[in-house]
């Protein structure tokens, strides 16, 4: 430790210039594993027509069938209603169900209503058509032979990537006080133990074959806790108990996922606990910095809204046999309300929009309908409107946005020309862990995270981390046809617009590319509640990729 | 399923607003991070942790005029020098938004956008600025002000060198007087405004080198006319006075006797549309820019005068408003034959390393004359000199000239020199002004002119 301060601070800028590009390529490589690990389009099984002979192949895990266009499987047959029944592929196999038609759905001449088996050589008949369900291979369609696929890097390589960021970090860490401590032993010994048992449970006990999302995510949270570790080793635990509860959370949810029908059921409750959630909170939370959304319970305070995030999206997703069947939104578009107008009484005006957007999301994605969306951005506007000329202290939050220059000293900008000046001051590789002054600011390691995170460690490392979150977001969208239902399409899609719309609030609030409303950036942020919530919406993500499901492997 | 995949596209709206919205922060970031890194709030520049320090300010010499040392800002030179750099270099609270310390606060303090305000060893120095200003031709200028308010500022019209820019009242900056901000008696008034740059004051009669200029492209035969000038004459029921009867003048000796009969007259013949558009032409109603710093805006605007107040317009009065700064570029602009070249003062940026970040050097301005109309306002202003205001006030510099004294309501008179030398050896243009005098132009604005021309002169 007799290296002179020169020699010590250059290793440590070589540091900060390895770390963003050790997690642009670790970020680069689990997106591509991603992409190779999605299945083609092909049918496993196709529907023939009895009649005519015609071939219909069964792309999906879930098919509408119906005379629509819009339909997976289209019938040019007037007796057939425009949607008429759902083919979906279970654990068990595959079922049909009837989708409230006109004329009725037979399997081999049986009249039957919902989850129908249908095996190999049945006949589903619907309106005046029979589809005898049958292999790809029995009706000798030519398998396209799908060129050699490149193989996608193994996820322990990724990991111990993972593992070798979290120690260049760690090594920062430990020159971040004054004197240098290996204190910050504990959050990195704490990280190893999280993702290694995740890995472990994941990848030898459950068999799974992807584990990209979890390394994402275990690096973005090691990017976050090893930021927080600058301002003291304590600060970390509560985020090393959030990412334990929230793997947690998101193994059960994983499990909780896996079965559709079960997640139906349980829908309701899920929506009944939110509301009940929402009523302790406004019950018991005291006001703490203009927002009372906190509650106390002993020694741990919790944000529900947090938690209710993942019982939103819950509440509304739904299976495609269910969309076909009850088309209206008003159930939804009720709980959506109660929940927003929760957050309003709440003061928490970040998270009501992220709310909205999530619901704005799951509304189009379940009818596809522009004037539900139209109609409720208008209430939306309308109620804004309402609250600025009713609630002017809201209006003066915002007085200062793109003005933050001429409130440099006043509540209006002094958090986001600070985030600008010591962004700025950070360059593309920062001024050093721990070496920031943002992190002194009120807020600094929770609202204004982005702008600590360009301060210490740089703007490409900023940039890499909201890029993943964004990149997160596209995924979903990608996955949107292969998952194993609509209920994980449309709630992957609605966790990913979730985490990417915090995104968009927490970066550019703090940038002053729109106002300022206090939420947290997704794994980086300060704050056990979010952390454990942001694990929960990663699992909405991971049930959309259908390897999650997909039969164990067998050991060879 | 189809359609749920094709409605997820909505996520891309999501994702094209995000992408959208960092662009908005970078592009901020790329065009402005240099100032927002160097706020004054700013504890990686100041305070404890201080890890930034700015670099010195220059002059063209070498001489330090500003520096940092033990955390602290310094300023070099005498009590007056340092005055006379007041608003070039700017004060240490960055009141004077002109000044380099200012202005070029993000040069000084060395940002990047690479690195930012830090280096990999840690520690930045911040960058030298060399300005191309000479110290001691403007503690001449700040000595011959003495305690008038004015401004003075000269430039070399071939190089676009800035010699001196010297603005009144002034402070010095390493020992800022107690009652600066507090003071009620208006002794400080203005005290952070650089003239030169961005003030705007009343002409008078170097008004009449517009004037001129638009009766040169407008009146056929103006050598052979004469104009009566018995005193005054009476426009729209308004009379307008000279200091004497001159009698029967030339154009060249109207405008050499200053002669407001003469050139009311001039101004109503030529009409307020001829004499907007040419005031338009030469630079009037905008601004110019010196090294990225704006200049405040000359005014002329006759759109709703009547003809005495077109005929007052015309000698510099009415409305008429000029900026230093603009003087000098016009002058350069008569010199150079209608196009200027547009004064600098940042002469380089030495990065460390021995880099150099930045270097000025002589760019054309936008033309502002016609090359014949500024040959012939040359000759009349060479005219003035030689046989009004006397060659024995710029010995050997042959200095094309015009004088002003503009009548300001409620105190002393604004007089004014601009001008510049005709020599190929000494290609200088001037504009000076002094505020609230009691003396007339010559023995004010005349007598600081001649010192500073023939001092600049000398430089090489």
């Amino acid at each position: 430790m007799n290296l002179p301060a020169e020699i010590i601070s250059v290793l440590l800028y070589a540091l900060r210039v390895a770390v963003p590009l050790l997690c642009i390529s670790i970020a680069h490589r689990c997106f591509r594993s991603l992409k190779l690990g999605k299945r083609k389009e092909e049918p496993v099984v196709v529907l023939e027509d009895a009649s005519s002979r015609t071939v219909l192949p069964v792309l999906y895990w879930e098919n509408s069938i119906g005379r629509s266009r819009s339909c997976d499987i289209v019938l040019h047959d007037p007796t057939v209603s425009r949607a008429h029944a759902v083919l979906m592929r279970r654990e068990s196999g595959w079922l049909v169900t009837d989708t409230n038609s006109r004329a009725g759905t037979l399997v081999n001449g049986k009249k039957v209503k919902q989850d129908a088996p249908v095996f190999p050589g049945d006949t589903i008949t619907v309106g005046s058509t029979a589809l005898t369900l049958k292999r790809t291979a029995d009706v000798g369609v030519a398998q396209p032979q799908s060129p050699p696929r490149r193989r996608a890097a193994s996820p322990f390589h990724l990991m111990q990537l993972v593992v070798l960021v979290q120690f260049l970090l760690f090594v920062q860490a430990c020159f971040a006080p004054a004197k240098p401590s290996l204190e910050p032993l504990v959050p990195f010994a704490a990280l190893l133990v999280l993702e290694w048992g995740l890995y472990f449970y994941s990848m030898k006990i459950l068999g799974r074959v992807s584990f990209e999302l979890e390394t994402l995510a275990f690096l973005l949270c090691s990017v976050g806790i090893m930021l927080l570790c600058g301002e003291g080793v304590k600060t970390t635990y509560t985020q090393l108990l959030g990412v334990a509860i929230g793997t947690v959370l998101y193994c059960f949810l994983i499990w909780f996922l896996g079965s559709p029908a079960r997640v139906m059921r349980w829908r309701v409750a899920a929506g009944v606990l939110a509301m009940l959630l929402f009523a302790a909170n406004l019950l018991l939370a005291k006001e703490h910095n203009g927002a009372r959304n906190w509650i106390t319970l002993g020694p741990f305070s919790l944000q529900p809204s947090e938690l209710i995030k993942i019982a939103f999206i819950l509440v509304g997703a739904s299976t495609l046999d269910r969309l076909q069947t009850y088309k209206n939104l008003t159930g939804f578009i009720a709980f959506s309300a109660i929940c927003m107008g929760a957050l309003f009484l709440m003061r928490d005006f970040g998270t009501a929009c992220v709310f909205f957007v999530t619901f704005l999301i799951i509304a189009f994605m379940r009818s596809g309908s522009l004037r539900t969306i139209s109609l409720a951005c208008s209430v939306a506007v309308l109620g804004a409107f309402l609250i600025l000329k009713f609630k002017p202290y809201v209006a003066e939050r915002f007085a200062a946005w793109r003005h933050v220059w001429s409130h440099v000293n006043d509540a209006g900008g002094y958090q986001q020309v600070r985030v600008l000046s010591y962004a700025a001051t950070g360059g593309l590789f920062g001024v050093g862990l721990g070496k920031g002054c943002l992190k002194d600011v009120f807020a600094g390691d929770s609202d204004l995270v982005f702008g600590m995170l360009c301060e210490e460690q740089g703007l490409i490392l900023a940039l890499t981390v909201v890029l993943i979150l964004a990149a997160l977001a596209s995924s979903a969208r990608a996955n949107a046809t292969r998952s194993r239902s609509t209920l994980y399409s449309i709630s992957a899609c609605a966790a990913g617009g979730m985490l990417l719309f915090q995104t968009c609030l927490n970066v550019f609030g703090a940038t002053d590319v729109l106002p300022l409303t206090g939420v947290t950036l997704p794994f980086i942020s300060l704050g056990g509640s979010s952390m454990v919530s942001v694990w929960g919406l990663l699992a909405f993500l991971k049930a959309n990729d259908e390897r999650t499901y997909a039969a164990r492997r067998r050991r060879s | 399923m189809k359609t749920t995949g094709f409605r997820s596209f909505i996520l891309y709206l999501l994702v094209g607003a995000f992408l959208f919205g960092l662009g908005v922060f970078l592009y901020g970031l790329a065009l402005d991070g240099g100032d927002w890194a160097v706020q004054p709030f700013n504890r990686h520049i100041t305070g404890e942790s201080q890890t930034a320090a700015e670099g010195r300010v220059l002059d063209r010499n070498g001489t330090v005029l500003a520096q940092t040392k033990d955390g602290r800002r310094v300023y070099g030179g005498d009590a007056t020098t340092r005055r006379a750099m007041l608003h070039a270099v700017g004060d240490t609270r960055g009141y004077i938004s002109t000044g380099v310390q200012h202005s070029f606060r993000s040069d000084l303090i060395g940002y990047n956008h690479v690195t930012g305000l830090t280096s990999p060893t840690g520690k930045t120095n911040g960058s030298d600025v060399q300005l191309t200003l000479d110290s001691g031709l403007c503690r001449l200028a700040r000595q011959k002000l003495g305690s008038r308010n004015g401004a003075a500022a000269v430039y070399n019209y071939r190089t676009g060198e800035l010699l001196c820019m010297v603005s009144t009242p002034d402070f010095d900056p390493q020992n800022p007087p107690k009652d600066l901000n507090t003071d009620k008696t208006g002794k400080y008034s203005g005290v952070y405004v650089n003239k030169v740059l961005s003030s705007a004051l009343t002409p008078g009669s170097i008004f009449k080198l517009v004037t001129s200029a638009c009766a040169i492209e407008n009146i056929p035969d103006l050598d052979r006319r004469t104009w009566n000038c018995s005193g005054s004459v009476v426009i729209n029921g308004n009379r307008i006075t000279d200091l004497y009867a001159y009698g029967r003048l030339s154009f060249k000796n109207a405008l050499a006797k200053s002669s407001n009969v003469a050139f009311s007259q001039i101004a109503v013949e030529l009409g307020a549309g001829r004499m907007q558009a040419k005031a338009n032409a030469m630079g009037f109603n905008r601004s110019f820019s010196l090294d990225g710093i704006p200049s405040a805006k000359s005014v002329y605007n006759v759109a709703s005068a009547s003809p005495d107040e077109l005929a007052w317009s015309g000698v510099g009065q009415y409305t008429d408003l000029v900026n230093p700064y603009h003087m000098l570029v016009l002058m350069g602009a008569v010199a150079n034959g209608g196009t200027p070249v547009m004064p600098y003062f940042i002469k380089r940026v030495a990065a460390p390393l021995g880099l150099e970040a930045k270097t000025g050097r002589a760019q054309a301005g936008p033309a502002l004359l016609g090359a014949e109309t500024a040959r012939r306002l040359a000759e009349y202003m060479r005219y003035n000199v030689a046989h009004q205001y006397g060659d024995g006030l710029f010995p050997g510099l042959e200095v094309c000239a015009k004088t002003g004294t503009a009548q300001v309501s409620g105190r002393g008179d604004n007089c004014w020199m601009v001008g510049f030398s005709s020599r190929a050896e000494t290609p200088l243009a001037f504009a000076v002004v002094v505020e609230n005098s009691t003396q007339g132009s010559i023995a004010s604005a005349g007598r600081l002119a001649s010192a500073l021309m023939v001092q600049a002169a000398k430089i090489q």
